[in-house]
């Protein structure tokens, strides 16, 4: 038996705003020193597979230097490995990008051949969890199924996010409905998780038409494939997050920041090691007047002020008298004297003058440029801006990257503004 | 000019008591999250140095699999790179090397097959941040035989290093091993470039063991020795009350050691470890903390490993603590140095009370309040252990006869 995983990394991940403006969602950093597809990553080389390919599209620049030849996952290896599919042209009529996740898959069909795997394992790249990939292997084969898809139960007001399955007694789908409006279709979520014999998947995705093409797996492959071949659900229980969106991706890090949290996702199992590309940083350097309480901090902070239910990434530094609150910093970032930070998420080399109040007030007006991304209060900054001291920035604001001082309006910005 | 680097990481630095009983002292770790020895070697491969052998022979397990192939210090090559040698037996060979010269020796055909003609020897325990670059082509200016490197150190200090004597023009004119008293303070700091041609003759002779206590004197009049002058940060670890000053160093604002600097980064195997995490209670100001560090205690002015867990109501000052080791609930340390995976039990206090009675069984290493708790050991809940006492690796709490281990005992 031969397994070939492939990640699927090349969406945009418009919903995270700014966050994927320079780097595709999967490249995003998360619980400090992570990025998304660390636990994908290091899903499949804990799961004992070592064939993986990364199907990227999106500013995939990030992505490549991070994954690089697969060393920290041990993927650099003789003989398989970790293998960075970027689109390409050919002969054929190959000459657009991507239009969904299928059609990624069908455009690399040639590698999937040459490497011949007996099973292809698809999975996407932006999701947080920690899952053994071998026993649905095995709950594949048991059952002869063509294609098994993992699910889990979500609760029943919140199906209208996922793709939920019907199954019969025996756990075969009966029905797939992609984000239904309904509350009736049952509480099985599709994770995104696809284990395909290779065989049928060739097939399916090479009788697209232009009436029923074959572009995604959730809206084309999947419905066709139910009536036809046996489909079946595998039930998969722990932690698994979707961090999809600027509030999920938020609280998903703040749970970081609570005992219980940790405990969900345990990213101290000795047995389970969530390997990323390390920095070589200092360890954490914490002045006599910091004051940090439950908070996750990376290797090369120095924390001078006050730290409080924060994740920060690797080298950020805290100033004296700052204040740091319910709020993300991701790399190299700079906190000034005295400037406050709170329920905001900050892109790596941002500057933040000194005295300058983030996330400030209590006014909840949503982000009038995108007031369906950002209306739950968080204010998002991104990579590289410089904020100059002493303004008062509100919440959902959102500040491009590359900001510079001089393009900021005035020494306020209302909740809601953008940058 | 074409350099080889020669690391000497044999020794068994007994002052350094159950931190080396486990290990050679260069695979001690120092500064959190890294050990002596990647101190000399991340100045290799910053000065473009990257054709480097560490000479082992004492406890090298730890050091075997912290150096591997050398991989976080991009040693990993096809040219040069970085070797490990062993003591091997061969014909016409004793066997155990004698000394850092005999070590050199040991290993003299290396040195042929390089066809390199500058050797750099280096000390594995020292801690700094140096170009070496600087020293080589002042070796190669002087037209030296041999270049020392030498920094001035205290007069009260002369006893712990070799002494040199320097004329006007840099030339070397004498040198005392370790004196008790002596006028002159410039010290060597066992760093030594020599002409390759000059190395294989001096050590032609096989009486001749050691570079510091018989080489040097016995070349002073027919080889030309220059003396280089290093000004920056230095440290010689291999004292208790050294190391555990040259980690609390690192915790000024703005120490001499600075491993914050991109231009010169200190690389090190680092463990896949999560970030820091910081509980509800936690109190950490003035620390180093390393990943995968959990506190939910109070930390104050202490170096800490990567995976150490402090729980809640326990209290670290002014301590150094090594990997994985776990600080049980109330429990209190202060003033130590605990080695790795060590368990501390639940209300232990680590350095009770206030005498300063040294060590009886090692007057001469623990005399300043420092008590140090060797590999693995667990400390029995409840205990009290007061200053400068020693505790040996792997000791459990059956090992302990009472619940109160007076000042200067030993475990």
């Amino acid at each position: 038996m031969q397994i070939l995983a492939v990640l699927m990394a090349g969406g945009a991940g418009t919903r995270l705003t700014v966050l994927s403006d320079k780097r595709a969602k999967p490249a995003v950093p998360f619980a400090g020193k992570y990025k998304i597809i660390d636990f994908t990553l290091s899903n499949c080389v804990n799961s004992g597979i070592y064939d993986v390919a990364v199907l990227t599209q999106y500013r995939p620049h990030s992505l490549n230097a991070h994954i690089g030849i697969g060393k920290p996952w041990d993927l650099d290896r003789q003989r398989g490995g970790v293998h960075l599919r970027q689109p390409y042209q050919g002969s054929s009529a190959d000459l657009d990008w991507y239009r969904g996740t299928a059609d990624a898959v069908y455009r690399n069909l040639d590698f999937i051949q040459e490497k011949n795997p007996t099973y292809v394992v698809i999975l996407s790249g932006d999701h947080i969890y920690k899952m053994d990939y071998r026993p649905m292997l095995a709950y594949h084969r048991e059952k002869g199924a063509d294609l098994t898809i993992g699910v889990m139960n979500v609760p029943l007001e919140e199906t209208d996010r996922f793709g939920i399955m019907t199954v019969n007694r025996n756990m075969r789908i009966t029905e797939f409905h992609e984000k239904p409006k309904e509350r009736d279709k049952g509480p099985l979520a599709s994770m995104g998780i696809y284990v395909f014999n290779t065989d049928i998947l060739l097939q399916r995705l090479s009788e697209g038409t232009p009436e029923a093409p074959r572009i995604d797996f959730g809206k084309d492959v999947i419905p066709a494939m139910i009536s036809q071949d046996k489909v079946y659900a595998y039930a998969f229980e722990g932690y698994w997050v979707d961090v999809g969106t600027v509030q999920s991706y938020w609280e998903t890090n703040l749970a970081l920041t609570t005992p219980e949290g940790r405990d969900s996702i345990n990213l101290h199992d000795p047995n389970w090691i969530v390997h990323t590309r390390s920095e070589e940083r200092p360890p954490v350097k914490l002045g006599p007047q910091a004051q940090v309480i439950n908070s996750m901090v990376s290797n090369g902070c120095v924390i001078r002020g006050k730290v409080e239910r924060s994740v920060l990434s690797p080298g950020v530094y805290v100033s004296p008298g700052a204040m740091v609150r319910e709020s993300v910093i991701i790399n190299d970032t700079w906190i000034g004297p005295g400037a406050i930070v709170e329920r905001t998420i900050i892109d790596e080399n941002v500057i933040v003058g000194a005295g300058t109040k983030l996330g400030f007030g209590e006014d909840m007006t949503p982000n009038q440029d995108m007031p369906d991304k950002l209306n739950t209060g968080i204010t998002v900054v991104g990579a590289g801006a410089q904020i100059a001291g002493g303004l008062t920035i509100g919440r959902n604001v959102l500040i491009r990257s590359d900001r510079f001082e001089s393009e900021f309006p005035g020494t306020e910005i209302a909740s809601g503004e953008t940058v | 000019m074409n350099s080889l680097v020669m690391i000497m990481a044999g020794g068994a630095s007994e002052d350094l008591s159950v931190l080396t009983k486990v290990r050679a002292e260069p695979a001690i770790p120092f500064g959190g999250k890294y050990r002596i020895v990647d101190f000399p070697l991340s100045n290799c491969v910053n000065s473009d140095l990257f054709n480097v052998a560490v000479l082992t022979q004492y406890m090298p397990r730890s050091l075997n699999d912290h150096i591997g192939v050398g991989k976080p210090w991009d040693l990993d090559r096809s040219q040069g790179g970085v070797r490990l040698f062993q003591p091997y037996l061969g014909p016409g060979q004793s066997g155990w090397q004698r000394g850092t010269a005999d070590a050199v020796r040991h290993n003299i055909y290396f040195l042929e097959e390089q066809r390199v003609d500058t050797v750099l020897i280096l000390a594995g325990d020292h801690i700094y941040k140096m170009d070496y670059r600087p020293m080589l082509n002042f070796h190669q200016q002087m037209q030296a035989d041999v270049t020392l490197a030498v920094r001035r150190v205290s007069p009260f200090e002369t006893h712990r290093f070799g002494i040199v004597s320097v004329e006007g023009n840099n030339r070397v004119t004498g040198f005392k091993e370790k004196p008790r008293r002596s006028r002159e303070t410039l010290a060597s700091m066992g760093i030594y470039v020599f002409k390759a041609d000059a190395l294989r003759e001096v050590l032609a002779d096989q009486k001749l063991n050691d570079f510091g206590r018989d080489i040097l004197p016995a070349i002073l009049r027919t080889h030309k020795i220059c003396a280089y002058t290093f000004e920056g940060y230095w440290a010689d670890v291999g004292t208790l009350q050294a190391y555990w000053e040259s980690n609390m160093a690192l915790l000024a604002e703005t120490p001499a050691l600075d491993l914050y600097d991109p231009e010169w980064v200190i690389h090190t195997r680092s463990e896949e470890q999560p970030p820091v995490e910081i509980g509800p209670e936690a109190w950490v100001g003035g620390n180093l903390l390393s990943n995968g560090c959990v506190i939910e205690g109070v930390v104050e002015r202490s170096v800490l490993s990567p995976g150490v867990r402090v729980s809640a109501g326990a209290v670290v000052r002014d301590s150094v603590i090594m990997n994985d080791t776990v600080i049980a609930p109330n429990a209190k340390v202060e003033r130590s140095i605990i080695d790795k995976e060590v368990f501390v039990g639940e209300g232990a206090e680590i350095c009770y009370g206030v005498d300063n009675i040294p060590n009886r069984l090692y007057p001469e290493r623990l005399n300043t309040g420092l008590s140090v708790v060797g590999k693995r050991a667990r400390i029995p809940m409840g205990i009290k252990i007061g200053h400068n006492v020693l505790i040996n690796p792997g000791v459990t709490e059956t090992d302990f006869q009472t619940d109160f281990v007076v000042s200067g005992e030993t475990v």
